[in-house]
């Protein structure tokens, strides 16, 4: 079953001065459980295809279906929550809070979700243990190296079990090792949590684990491939 | 409570900034509390003056003697008036004074002064006149006619302890009365003017010569507690109704303008102050905002409600702001009751020339408990004023830009 649908998806920036056509009609499902890369050349519409999925923007036109309910129609302060409640994002910086140890970074999300503060305890040392970060949970991100970092911010992201996680070039700043350790991470969750995972991405790694592989250009689905692995 | 946290640590992030401005506003509120305290001691201080050299709280006399002092407007039967203040639990002390003008002569200068007849014993538990004494005595071990003068009006005279004086008067006849004192004591005031124009004798010694044993102008009187003064002054009041009872507040109206002006305008002082300091606040947020976009983009990305971004952003700004307030206050108040023991001496700085003015060189700072409460309150008022600004630009963030922001 479909857990994320758009339907002509289409984002045209400066509508009324210079219009630039970022999307176009852009149809797309993605299943439960799902590893997809969303690839392209710069400026081929990825990250605001991830914007829209998102719930940071909207669409000139068009619909996005998550779990058959249209986002494009919520009003901000029902967005913020809808991401709130069934997006993970992973951004390219780590973006972590500096003053908020790992498990406290890991704990936020779940903390502004109003669960209990047992649960969330419980729940953050479980996922930083599956992250390999069992033992640096006092540690502050200034503390951590940037592979550390990113896998907080995975753990951070999946720590509320959300319905798909948003990905936006998360490799981009680590080495190979770090890359490759987060990439295991994540595949492994993946298919542990059945979790959904879409990766806007340029780095060939995370091209090769993905199994299924979206191709933009000038805004539009240029290619769609589904792999066996 | 995550919250607090996060703000709580957000302010101690960027160390160096916060502490400059911590400092800042410590020393700005310090010193405005420092020098509104040197103001309201200043004031106090004339007064205490005031009130301890001669007006006492509460005084009465015949109304027609307020407008115009003339010896014939004493008071009228007062028997009964001082047999109630005797009874009136609220009066610490009360005497009787009689007081007339007149000229007082040496052998080389004469002057005109006002002449005020005294029970010496009992106008030392009201006013301190014999504190003042400078040389001699204060009315003692002498038998007859007694003066205790000003020593500007000594200088002026050319007379010391133990000169002899003529002092020159109309009696309840309209006769002119001549009689001759001699100089006990010579005190001096921090009020030049007072020194050169008053001199005291006895009230026994200037009835008899005034034809009425029983003759009082005035009675002056204090109390247990000042902030009864208004209270007692209009149970007097209605109770002898043909007596004109008047407060100090009504004695010494300028100052009472006074006191009232320096409050007021002091209050306006810490506000300019404050207000300076807000905007360094306000650029302080101002720059730890936009250094952070990228960050609360993401908290607004991943679900943080921009409302609570925005409580965010203020709750920092306050605990900056009570931070740096609770320490000045502290600091303030510290300095304060230091200086407000050991006195400041202005006599370095000033010479005598306060004294022309009414002052004394000792300044001890003070400053009511409620001139805390009220600058506390304007630090609140400035503190949510400054955290505005930040708080609402934090809000217009798009988080989709602000995720990107390098």
């Amino acid at each position: 079953m479909a857990v994320i649908e758009t339907i002509g998806l289409t984002k045209i920036y400066n509508e009324t001065i210079v219009p630039v056509k970022a999307l176009h009609e852009v149809d797309l499902s993605f299943d439960q459980g799902e590893f997809t890369s969303i690839v392209g050349p710069s400026g081929s519409g990825k990250t605001t295809l991830l914007n829209m999925l998102g719930g940071l923007d909207k669409p000139s036109s068009g619909q996005i279906l998550i779990n058959r309910k249209d986002i494009t129609t919520l009003k901000e302060r029902q967005l913020t929550n809808f991401r709130l409640q069934h997006i993970g994002f992973v951004f390219q910086s780590y973006n972590l809070i500096p003053v908020l140890t790992a498990i406290e970074n890991v704990s936020f999300i779940m903390l502004l979700q109003k669960h209990s503060r047992k649960k969330i305890d419980q729940r953050a040392r479980e996922i930083l243990e599956q992250v390999g970060l069992g033992d640096r949970l006092n540690a502050r991100p200034s503390q951590l190296s940037g592979g550390q970092q990113q896998r907080v911010a995975v753990a951070r992201a999946l720590a509320s079990r959300p319905d798909f996680v948003l990905a936006d070039e998360p490799t981009a700043n680590l080495d190979t090792q770090s890359a490759f350790n987060l990439l295991d991470i994540m595949e492994k969750l993946n298919r542990e949590e059945n979790i959904t995972l879409i990766f806007s991405t340029h780095d060939q790694r995370v091209i090769e684990r993905a199994r299924r592989v979206i191709t933009l250009v000038d805004g539009a689905v240029a290619g769609d491939e589904k792999r066996q692995q | 409570m995550m919250l607090i946290k996060i703000a709580w640590r957000n302010i101690w992030r960027n160390t160096s900034r916060s502490l400059t401005i911590l400092i800042a506003i410590m020393i700005g509120l310090a010193a405005a509390l420092m020098a509104s305290a040197f103001s309201m001691g200043f004031v106090q201080q004339r007064f205490n003056n005031v009130i301890e050299r001669f007006v006492s709280h509460i005084q009465i006399h015949n109304p027609e003697f307020v407008h115009d002092g003339e010896v014939y407007q004493y008071l009228d039967k007062p028997q009964k008036l001082l047999q109630s203040l005797s009874q009136i639990p609220e009066i610490k002390y009360f005497t009787e004074r009689t007081k007339i003008n007149g000229m007082i002569a040496s052998a080389k200068v004469s002057a005109g002064v006002q002449i005020t007849g005294i029970k010496p014993e009992a106008e030392q538990r009201l006013t301190d006149l014999k504190g003042w004494l400078t040389k001699g005595t204060y009315f003692e071990d002498v038998k007859r006619n007694p003066v205790y003068i000003g020593q500007e009006l000594a200088n002026k005279l050319k007379v010391d302890v133990g000169s002899r004086v003529v002092i020159n008067f109309q009696d309840l006849d309209g006769d002119i009365t001549a009689a001759s004192f001699k100089v006990v004591g010579i005190f001096k005031t921090i009020e030049l003017a007072f020194d050169e124009g008053t001199v005291f004798v006895r009230r026994s010694d200037l009835n008899s010569l005034l034809g009425d044993e029983a003759l009082t102008h005035e009675i002056a009187l204090i109390l247990n507690d000042f902030n009864q003064t208004t209270t007692v002054k209009n149970q007097l009041q209605q109770q002898f109704p043909a007596y004109e009872v008047r407060s100090w507040e009504n004695l010494s109206e300028e100052l009472l303008m006074m006191q009232e002006m320096t409050t007021q305008s002091l209050i306006f002082l810490v506000f300019i102050i404050l207000l300076g300091l807000g905007f360094g606040i306000l650029n302080t947020m101002l720059m730890s905002v936009f250094e952070r976009t990228r960050e609360l983009g993401m908290l607004i990305a991943v679900g943080m409600s921009k409302m609570h971004v925005f409580r965010m952003i203020m709750l920092e700004t306050l605990f900056l702001s009570f931070t740096g307030a609770i320490t000045g206050m502290l600091s303030g108040f510290l300095l304060i009751s230091w200086l407000g023991t050991k006195g400041i001496n202005l006599a370095g700085l000033a010479g005598d020339s306060l004294a022309i003015y009414g002052y004394g060189n000792m300044i001890y700072p003070d400053l009511e408990p409620q001139f805390y409460f009220q600058t506390a309150i304007m630090v609140l008022l400035i503190a949510v004023l400054s955290a505005l600004y930040p708080a609402f630009k934090a809000l217009k963030l798009v988080p989709a830009e602000a995720v990107r922001k390098e």
